[in-house]
Parts: C-alpha cells; sequence; structure tokens
C-alpha cells in the first residue's frame, strides 16, 4: 500500500519510506502544506509526516558554540528564545514576525525552508546568521549554507529522497542582529525584507545583509557586506543600495509592483543599517 | 482516491472515531461530520482566524490540520469550552463591550483570547493587538475586542 498517512519514529525510517514512495510528500506542521492542499495547488496520496520524530525536536546547544535547531521546532518556540543575543538575535525577530501567534504554534523551521517562499521571513534572516542547513539522505547527513540552500522560486538544494534535519546557527557574535518587515498587514509575507547582522569584534565591525521578497531567493551581495563593514561613509551606503536594487529580481505582485520593491531596497536597507548602528553604540 | 483512514481523537472530552480521506483538515471534520460549526471556515488558508480551536491545549488553525495528522489527540471547540473560567469570561467581556456584531469571527476570536491570556494574564492593548493579529474582524473595528480581553483578564486576574 502507497497511499496514506506514515508516521515514522526516526529519521532513518522516514529516508525509507521517501525511498518507497517517491510520490510521498513530508508533512511538518502543515501551516503551508495543507494551505496549498486547500487551494487545490497539490493532492498528495501518501503523506510522511515528522510529529514522531524525537531527534527533529529541540534547541541543542552546540559544543563549540551555536545552536543546532532541530527541523520541527515551531516558530513559536524560536519567537519565544530567549537565548538567541547578539548577532542571532536577526532570527528571533524574523520568528517574532511569522504570520501570527496561532500559525506560529504550528509552523516549523524546517517545513519553512523546504517550502523556500521567497517571502518568508526565515530564508534571508539565516543568510544573515550565516546558517547551515542539514540535509538527512540516502548518502547520510550533508550541511549547506543557506545560501547555497536557497535556489529558486520555491527550490531548494534537496535531492530526491532527502529531507531537511536542522538548521546550525553559529555562534553569536557580539553586536546587533535584526530583521526589519515591511508587509501590507501584520503577518502577511513580506513586501521587502531586510536581515541584517552586524558583529563588533574589537574595532572591526563585520557585516551582512540579505534582502528577502526581491527575487526568487534572498540577495546577499559580498560586495554589499564589504562596503558595509567597518566604518563606511554616506556613499558606501548608498553604493550598497544601489548593487543590491541591480541584483534585485522582484516581481509584479498583489504585495507591490517590483518598481515600488526596488525603491523600498535602499531605504530599508539605510533603515536597518542606522538603527544597527545605534543599537551597536557606533557613532 | 477513495481510501480512507480511521482516526481516533477526542473532541470536547469525548472519545470519536473517524473515517476521513488523508486530506480532510480537521476544519472539515468538525463541521461536517461531527455538526460543531462554532469553528468556521472564512479563508481555509490560515489567514482570518476563525476556524481557531484548541488542539492538546494550542491554539490552531483547524483548516491547516489533516485530521489524520490529529490521531490521539485531544481537540477543544467553542461548543465544548463553556465551563472553562477563562472562555466564561471572556465571553461575558464579548457581550458587555459588544465585542462583535455578526459572530462570525467570534468562536476564533475567544479561542485565541484565551490563548493569549493563558500565556500573558494581563495584557496591555499592544500586547492583545499582537496576540490577536491573525484573528479578522469585519465589523468592529477591533477596539471592543481589545478591551473586552482586557476587561475579562482583570477579572480573572484581579
Amino acid at each position: 500500500m502507497n497511499t496514506g498517512l506514515f508516521r515514522p519514529a526516526s529519521v532513518a525510517e522516514a529516508l525509507a519510506l521517501l525511498a518507497r514512495l517517491p510520490e510521498a510528500r513530508i508533512i511538518a506542521g502543515g501551516a503551508s502544506l495543507v494551505a496549498m492542499i486547500n487551494a487545490r495547488l497539490v493532492d498528495p496520496a501518501a503523506l510522511v509526516t515528522l510529529a514522531g520524530i524525537e531527534e527533529l525536536t529541540g534547541i541543542a546547544e552546540a559544543p563549540g558554540g551555536g545552536y543546532r535547531i532541530g527541523a520541527m521546532v515551531r516558530h513559536r518556540d524560536l519567537a519565544l528564545q530567549t537565548r538567541f543575543g547578539g548577532t542571532l538575535a536577526v532570527v528571533q525577530m524574523a520568528a517574532v514576525q511569522i504570520a501570527n501567534a496561532t500559525v506560529r504554534n504550528m509552523g516549523t523551521i524546517g517545513g519553512a525552508v523546504a517550502h523556500a517562499d521567497p517571502g518568508l521571513d526565515y530564508p534571508p534572516a539565516l543568510i544573515a546568521a550565516d546558517a547551515k542547513i542539514e540535509i538527512a539522505g540516502p548518502g547520510g547527513r550533508r550541511q549547506l549554507s543557506a545560501q547555497e540552500f536557497f535556489v529558486d522560486w520555491y527550490a531548494t538544494a534537496l535531492q530526491p529522497g532527502e529531507m531537511v534535519s536542522a538548521v546550525h546557527l553559529p555562534a553569536a557574535r557580539p553586536g546587533v542582529g535584526l530583521y526589519h518587515k515591511l508587509a501590507r498587514v501584520s503577518g502577511d509575507y513580506a513586501t521587502v525584507s531586510v536581515a541584517l547582522t552586524m558583529a563588533h569584534d574589537g574595532e572591526a565591525i563585520d557585516t551582512r545583509v540579505a534582502i528577502g521578497g526581491c527575487g526568487p531567493t534572498p540577495l546577499m551581495i559580498e560586495e554589499v557586506n564589504r562596503l558595509l563593514s567597518g566604518r563606511p561613509s554616506a556613499q558606501d551606503l548608498r553604493r550598497a543600495g544601489e548593487l543590491l536594487q541591480d541584483a534585485a529580481d522582484p516581481v509584479d505582485d498583489v504585495r507591490g509592483s517590483a518598481e515600488y520593491r526596488l525603491m523600498l531596497i535602499p531605504r530599508m536597507l539605510a533603515r536597518a543599517y542606522d538603527e544597527a548602528r545605534v543599537r551597536g553604540g557606533a557613532t | 482516491m477513495n481510501d480512507t483512514l480511521e482516526v481516533r481523537i477526542t473532541v470536547n472530552d469525548s472519545p470519536i472515531v473517524l473515517e476521513v480521506p488523508l486530506t480532510e483538515t480537521l476544519l472539515t471534520s468538525l463541521r461536517d461530520r461531527l455538526q460543531l460549526t462554532g469553528a468556521k471556515r472564512g479563508c481555509n488558508q490560515g489567514v482570518c482566524g476563525a476556524c481557531t480551536v484548541m488542539v492538546d491545549g494550542m491554539a490552531v488553525r483547524a483548516c491547516l490540520s489533516l485530521t489524520a495528522n490529529c490521531e490521539g489527540q485531544s481537540v477543544l471547540t467553542i461548543e465544548g469550552a463553556g465551563a472553562d473560567p477563562a472562555i466564561a469570561a471572556l465571553q461575558d467581556a464579548f457581550i458587555e463591550a459588544a465585542a462583535l456584531q455578526c459572530g462570525f469571527c467570534t468562536p476564533g476570536q475567544l479561542i485565541a483570547a484565551r490563548a493569549l491570556l493563558a500565556q500573558n494574564s494581563r495584557p496591555s492593548i499592544e500586547d492583545v493587538q499582537q496576540g490577536m493579529s491573525g484573528n479578522l474582524c469585519r465589523c468592529t473595528g477591533y477596539n471592543r475586542i481589545i478591551d473586552a480581553v482586557r476587561k475579562a483578564a482583570q477579572r480573572l486576574h484581579p
């Protein structure tokens, strides 16, 4: 029988099911998948629920600092997280802004990253935080940077038979992490979002920026990060905004026109950057 | 596909066995099989909050929950919540504050408010706005709902 709901008790069992039932879909929290079923975008004959897999729950501190966040950790648990200081605050700040309290009780970080909707809040935040996505597959476990993981509209580096098993955050660095989202109403997908981390290492300042909602995947440009690290001039900040605008590939949709989104990028970047400087105690 | 799955859940303290297709939502099971029509089908996309119910003590969207995936879980809908002191206080406060007009969103508002009060016993105006941002109301303009939730909170925790 290859229809129905399957409840593996371990990642190994889940992978065996995925190998045996190539048409099966994984269900995590259901917040996106069931909405898609209701909209008749998908009609899965078989579902593999990850709800019974202990290994996918919980947030564990890594030996060298940092955290391993199980794929089934709910948005609520990250939104209420008090351990994420310094640069890692970007992840908590993104989680708080996902949808609303009830949906945050349901949705999971693994489901969100595997879904890879460009309007989601986690992808830019995870890229700014320099997170890694842990993938379990027939060949064992592998890790990809969040930047490598998101490859196109709703498309990730996951291969058939693979699943997201965890998200790894590096050790928090002293400094600031923040996530700004412009949305039509509270809880909507981002029209444009900016995730920014600013790490202070003595005199040195290391800045990373990722833009969401402006193309198939979050946008991060090394040259922009370089321009905004250290003590950038007003001209550097302007240049950074232009580079992001040039590289962005937004669409016209119900949340805003492509032109409007392009206009927002430098403004939201400047606002996020200024807030990070002020909060970081820089002059 | 005509295959159905047997699911055992508890609804408002009664154990129930359902035969459902894989993709049937909890909202459909509650409304169409169990005739519990308190939870409403508004958007069916998780946006409007009219279908909010409690599952194992957590407020969730019944429209985004698959019944088959609720095996062994305990569901509380507005029909079964009358004896809950927080729900009773909220119902009184909603009536006094005139926090409803058509009433379509009210069961979801009450469940969401109960979840908020379980986490924050004396919410500020902003806390209510944030905590209940996922429950749309097209009649009241929200201020009366905020007043009612805070009034109920005051009575529950004087």
